[in-house]
């Protein structure tokens, strides 16, 4: 076993992992404020909209199908590419928020801003933890994706009302993965998921 | 015992075909309350002498048009067993059982998770009895996907769907639909995930006295049992708490651990208290558990002597059972009351209790 072992790295993920759970539940609790400072300000009809914004392409999905089956490293790569991508789309969408309103709503870019923020420490949490299993994976980060194509003003809307609603889906789901590659491996004492890793 | 084949049941002036099913080749005839009936004996023709039974009881000739039998506004008392016989022979030429209900009105449906991430389960009920048999189907989407939902045998308005995605943006709509031989009638829930997540309350609440500390009291319990997973889905608790003598409630908010001390006790008062559960992100707060009573620790009164004493009396002028006469710390369970078994007096008698 790689240095995922050392009481040390043990010390250093459990903490890792306490500090991202109390990182999520913040961010998700800023998102939901977010979200609804969004759609009154962009005066989105929720009600109507629930189908278009089901699947919002290129917003990363938080649904999962046999999470509790999923290993560690399963978890943090996953972890890891989704909030990669809401770091672009989070990028994308206060470029176009600063386009549309300008200073007008120096308010909700600033939500926007912050929650942006919490989205980068949170990566970069993630990534201390994937390197804390020293095997190299997803350390890297991908090649950024192709800037998403243009899109009219509703469109816009409509993916940063898909965005919110995923990254609040997300932060949840996220904080249930940490609290299991906390837990404790009654063999080791390490966390588990990551040592059951491929 | 037959049904002619192709008969109508007339109301008035309009005819239509009567609400049958069949009980041992008897046919069962549905009427709603309020309605007209008219029974035709047979095929016996209208001007010929029938006598007519319910339950084997004549029916007043007064209720006869021609062999017809004719029951204007029927209640529910008019269900039974209805029979016709030829007037001069007596042989039966018609026989049916007459069910008089209503059609279902919208049913009530209910759907809540309380064993998060597992599953959920739905339930419902009519808001009013129909008096005739209903059945039930229930269907489950989430998204585009059927999902199944497994029927209790008891009780069997109650259905459980397992999570086969976890984290989920999409909703699922959940339409109950209640038929019966009078009519339909439906209900659709369309829901979050998230949003139907209620544990069950926190269970094992006990509240202890805290020795030499007459403000205080040690409150403890547990995860509710059918919460699965309470390491990966932690959760927060909400504490109620007061004196019998008051109203007022006071409370706390509590995110970690499954115990909390009361520091703010009226000295030798009887207190209530409750505990109530929620997920730490997502859903909504449980039910309060049952109620606890408990007093804080109170000195022995000095000048009693001891004596044997049965104290099973709720009332807040009563002397709070101390840990060293009772021998008993806790007080666990709804209503409980401490019973002291000690020899001589009354304790309570001579207890004077200040806030």
């Amino acid at each position: 076993m790689a240095a995922a072992d050392s009481p040390s790295a043990a010390l250093r993920r459990r903490d890792l992992c306490s500090r991202g759970i109390r990182l999520a539940g913040k961010m998700r609790v800023d998102v939901i404020d977010l979200l609804d400072a969004y759609v009154e300000r962009q005066g989105l009809d929720v009600s109507s909209l629930d189908s278009s914004v089901a699947a919002v392409e290129g917003v990363p999905l938080a649904a999962v199908e046999r999470w509790d089956e999923q290993t560690g490293t399963q978890r943090l790569l996953e972890n890891l590419a989704a909030y990669r991508a809401f770091r672009a789309l989070l990028a994308q969408m206060l470029e176009e928020q600063r386009e549309q309103l300008g200073e007008a709503d120096a308010g909700l870019g600033r939500a926007l801003a912050s929650v942006l923020l919490q989205v980068s420490a949170f990566t970069y949490h993630l990534e201390e933890l994937l390197r804390l299993e020293s095997r190299g994976e997803g350390e890297e980060e991908e090649d950024r994706p192709a800037p998403p194509p243009r899109l009219s003003i509703f469109e816009q809307k409509l993916r940063g009302l898909g965005v919110l609603r995923e990254l609040a889906q997300w932060a949840v789901r996220s904080a249930r993965d940490l609290r299991q590659l906390s837990k404790p491996s009654p063999a080791t004492g390490t966390a588990a998921g990551l040592a059951e890793s491929p | 015992c037959h049904l002619p084949a192709g008969s109508v049941w007339c109301v008035g002036l309009v005819c239509v075909p009567p609400q049958v099913s069949w009980i041992r080749d008897c046919p069962i005839q549905y009427e709603k309350v309020g309605a007209d009936v008219t029974m035709k004996c047979g095929s016996m023709d209208w001007d010929a002498a029938v006598t007519w039974t319910v339950n084997g009881t004549d029916i007043n000739e007064s209720l006869l048009n021609g062999s017809y039998l004719i029951l204007k506004n029927v209640n529910l008392s008019q269900s039974g067993q209805y029979a016709c016989y030829e007037g001069s022979s007596w042989h039966l030429k018609y026989q049916t059982y007459l069910r008089v209900g209503m059609p279902p009105k919208e049913p009530v449906l209910m759907c809540r998770s309380n064993n998060y991430p597992k599953g959920f389960y739905c339930s419902w009920h009519l808001p009013t009895p129909t008096y005739i048999p209903n059945t039930f189907n229930i269907s489950v989407i989430h998204g585009t996907k059927d999902m199944v939902c497994e029927r209790d045998a008891i009780p069997k308005n109650r259905c459980h769907i397992r999570y086969l995605q976890l984290f989920s943006t999409v909703k699922y709509k959940v339409t109950l639909t209640v038929t019966n031989a009078l009519g339909r009638n439906s209900t659709t829930l369309t829901f979050d995930e998230f949003a139907i997540v209620k544990p069950d309350p926190p269970e094992s609440v006990v509240a202890k006295p805290v020795p030499n500390n007459p403000r205080r009291l040690e409150v403890s319990w547990q995860n509710p049992s059918s919460w699965p997973d309470p390491e990966s889905f932690p959760l927060k608790f909400f504490l109620r708490y007061r004196p019998l003598i008051l109203d007022q409630w006071q409370h706390v908010e509590l995110s970690d651990g499954t115990s909390h001390t009361i520091t703010d006790a009226y000295a030798g008062k009887e207190y209530i208290i409750q505990v109530a559960a929620k997920d730490n992100d997502i859903g909504t707060w449980s039910d309060w558990s049952v109620a606890v009573h408990a007093h804080p620790w109170t000195e022995e009164p000095k000048h009693l002597n001891h004596g044997e004493t049965t104290s099973a009396s709720t009332s807040s002028f009563m002397a709070p059972p101390t840990t060293k006469i009772c021998d008993k710390g806790a007080v666990v369970g709804s209503g409980a009351v401490a019973v002291c078994w000690t020899a001589g007096l009354v304790v309570a008698a001579y207890s004077v209790l200040f806030i």
